[in-house]
């Protein structure tokens, strides 16, 4: 037996433990409100209120939405996974350069349908405009990508940014396999080179 | 002559990894040359993102793609390139190669399996031929295997099991979850024998490595522990330590180079710097999954050679396989159950281990003549969470789902029910529309032809296949599972593929004679699943590394 495993199992076992004891009790509300104060005493980095990512931020808003019991895309940080992705060395750009054009589309689609940028927009508003620019191709394929990192966010390791303390796994009672992994091995940093893809 | 290596293994999985090992320990000089990285148990973790969803473990498609060759509605067969498709039929490109992420689902061929062609005769528009050689010949390296590689499990009685020179595994069965016990009364039921799956996971350390921990997460990821028999783990560590095995990570073998009497002298490869290298080696041994194998071959033409290595009768590439069947699901939804079996069926660790063999041969006047039929093994669905979270991302008129609805879905999907699932093996036959060649347009990022691949099945794998379907059903159903749901297809599993270079003693039908010599190169073996001709109806590996060892005894001499 090696070190890793002993150093692993003490840690991680009573870990797994917290973490079971929080599933049988189901989803807690409380969890969820202390996360959300604890949130509001940090500043968000500057980049979070400029375009594109207040906007790509306001559609993820609307596509996972926060209620008392259900953590929502600010809950999951779900716009600092995305950033953190699309930013990262080991990304090709064209996700990327794909996202960053979609938010300059909705804008002038919403501008020109409402006057207003997607962001000033009420919620019914969003939703209609939204299913508007699913009809197109290049619509469906950019709120599908937002959508897929949405989901990433949720229930990816936290490792990458989202899914803080394990948020999502909680909400969903979901039950992680370890060992997790440490930032010195996420997976772009696996293998040199290890360029991005995204697997459909 | 001097060689830099008495033998040369391209490909370091389950078929390279047994011939690296058994010579090294032998003395010889050894070098095996892998395309991918050299990931160790310090690398795996149960990370999603590094095991499915990002391609680590296997090359970005616009570096290197297949091009998948398949019947379009107006009945003509037509190329799509993969990186353009996102099929991706690449299996994991590292050191112990796929291995290192399969599931260690581990059956032997039953004798049956070796001469379907004279047990069952001929079927019209299959080439179904016996192998050269018997399960009696490779049975000790079954049993070799079970100590090498370190499979777990119970021999139990049953009416279709094959003879084995041991009385039992190695090794006890891995933990259990509770489904087990479910299926075990159904089938006793129903008077069917549930069989506990043989698995190359270790129950107890070996050498280095630890038994397992049951994290859950098996299949897809690589093993930490180093409880999975991956070619890695159970063997080339123990090659590299004889001091006779170097293995030379990220080194892509795009030629293998022949003299002017045939023989080859050297295996031509990129580097990590995409520099070109070459080896020079007294033998050499390819194993590098059916489908590159047969690209490399075609590729390495020579003076003897025009066509390609070994293709003097245009048998490379043909007769490729894969795994027919399909695969089903059943819910089973914790309200109205007690709290005690539902907290039962939530386990998550222990494995459910169960499969059937019941119509591993179908004696059934329903069904037609007395046939070969297949494996249902049973799992869990999987438990990652972004791929099971993405099944509902999209509605039935696939629309995307979003807000509250894709909500009430996750939480529905992830805390209402168990799944169980099911996969059916049987026989792929072999047709003269399931090959490998050369694509003529596209090129890897080295600039060589990819291997193009056209995927034909034979109407017949979806008879067998329907059949056992029904019974797994019927089997779910009993179980009390609701919403079970179901498909046969003739979509081939990317994962499980083996044929392109079969063995057999015609050298105008087959490409290896019975030792996985080629018939026309005296110095080339190939000891992956390309021998082939025929597949059995269970995963592949168990197989692989038998005939692998049987091979690499007789290079030994």
């Amino acid at each position: 037996m090696n070190d890793r495993s002993s150093a692993l199992s003490r840690r991680e076992f009573l870990q797994r433990l917290a973490l079971l004891g929080s599933l049988l009790a189901g989803y807690p509300v409380a969890l969820l409100a202390q996360s959300r104060s604890a949130a509001q005493l940090q500043q968000p980095p500057e980049w979070r209120n400029e375009d594109p990512w207040k906007t790509l931020a306001a559609v993820q808003e609307h596509m996972f939405p926060a209620a008392a019991d259900i953590p929502g895309a600010g809950d999951i940080h779900a716009i600092v996974y995305l950033h953190n992705t699309v930013e990262n060395p080991a990304a090709d750009g064209e996700d990327r350069e794909f996202l960053f054009n979609g938010v300059g589309w909705l804008n002038d689609l919403s501008r020109g349908k409402t006057g207003l940028s997607f962001v000033a927009l009420d919620e019914p508003q969003r939703e209609k405009l939204l299913r508007q620019i699913e009809q197109s191709r290049a619509g469906r394929n950019w709120l599908s990508l937002l959508l897929t990192y949405v989901l990433e966010a949720l229930l990816a390791d936290p490792v990458y940014g989202g899914n803080p303390d394990g948020i999502g796994w909680q909400w969903l009672a979901h039950q992680p396999g370890y060992p997790r992994p440490p930032a010195d091995k996420a997976w772009y940093k696996l293998t040199t080179p290890v360029r991005f893809q995204r697997k459909a | 002559m001097n060689h830099d290596f008495d033998i040369c293994v391209i490909g370091s999985g389950a078929g390279g990894a047994p011939v690296a090992l058994t010579l090294a320990e032998a003395g010889y000089a050894v070098v095996v040359l892998e395309k991918g990285p050299w990931l160790k148990e310090t690398d795996f973790y149960k990370d999603e993102l590094a095991c499915c969803r990002r391609s680590v473990y296997t090359p970005e498609l616009a570096d290197e793609q297949h091009v998948i060759e398949d019947i379009d509605s107006e009945g003509d067969w037509v190329g799509e390139a993969t990186a353009h498709s996102g099929w991706d039929f690449w299996n994991g490109n590292c050191v112990g190669g796929s291995s290192n992420f399969m599931s260690g689902f581990f059956y032997r061929l039953k004798p049956v399996d070796f001469r379907l062609r004279s047990e069952f005769g001929p079927i019209a528009g299959a080439n179904v031929a016996d192998w050269p050689i018997s399960y009696t010949e490779l049975e000790p390296y079954y049993t070799r295997v079970e100590t090498e590689v370190g499979v777990s499990g119970a021999v139990v009685a049953h009416p279709q099991a094959e003879p084995r020179s041991t009385p039992d595994y190695p090794y006890p069965p891995t933990l259990e979850h509770p489904m087990a016990r479910r299926i075990d009364a159904s089938c006793r039921e129903l008077g069917h024998h549930s069989l506990p799956t043989p698995r190359a996971i270790l129950t107890e350390p070996m050498d280095k490595r630890r038994s397992c921990e049951y994290s859950g997460y098996c299949g897809s990821y690589g093993c930490s522990s180093g409880a999975k028999g991956s070619a890695r783990a159970a063997l080339l560590d123990r090659a590299v330590a004889t001091g006779h095995c170097e293995i030379r990570p990220h080194a892509k073998v795009f030629k293998l180079a022949s003299n002017t009497k045939g023989k080859v002298v050297a295996a031509e490869y990129f580097d990590a710097n995409d520099k070109q290298q070459k080896v020079s080696a007294k033998t050499f041994v390819v194993a590098c999954q059916a489908i590159e194998t047969s690209r490399l071959l075609l590729s390495s033409t020579g003076p003897k050679h025009p066509n390609g290595l070994a293709n003097r009768y245009g048998q490379v590439g043909r007769n490729l396989l894969f795994s027919a069947g399909g695969s089903g699901t059943g819910d089973f939804v914790y309200a109205g159950m007690s709290d005690r079996d539902a907290a039962a069926l939530k386990t998550r660790g222990p494995f459910v281990n169960r499969g059937l063999q019941d119509w591993y041969t179908i004696h059934d006047k329903a069904f037609g003549e007395r046939a070969k039929g297949g494996t249902v093994e049973f799992l869990l669905r999987h438990p990652n969470p972004v791929g099971k979270a993405m099944s509902v991302k999209r509605d039935d008129n696939d629309r995307l789902v979003w807000g509250r609805p894709l909500q009430r879905q996750l939480r529905s999907l992830f805390t209402d029910a168990q799944y169980l699932r099911y996969e059916i093996f049987c026989d792929w036959l072999p047709t003269d529309n399931c090959f490998v060649s050369l694509d003529s347009h596209v090129r890897d990022k080295w600039q060589t032809p990819v291997a193009r691949v056209r995927i034909g099945y034979h109407e017949h794998d979806l008879k067998v296949g329907r059949y056992l379907n029904t019974q797994a059903t019927r089997l779910l159903d009993k179980m009390g599972a609701r919403n079970v749901r179901s498909s046969v297809s003739g979509s081939p599993p990317q994962n499980l593929v083996a044929g392109g270079c079969r063995f057999g003693n015609d050298p105008e039908t087959s490409v290896l004679d019975a030792d996985c010599r080629a018939h026309d190169v005296e110095n080339l073996f190939v000891t992956d699943g390309s021998f082939m001709p025929t597949g059995g109806s269970v995963p592949y590996t168990w197989t692989i590394y038998a005939n692998a060892f049987r091979v690499a005894d007789i290079i030994k001499g």
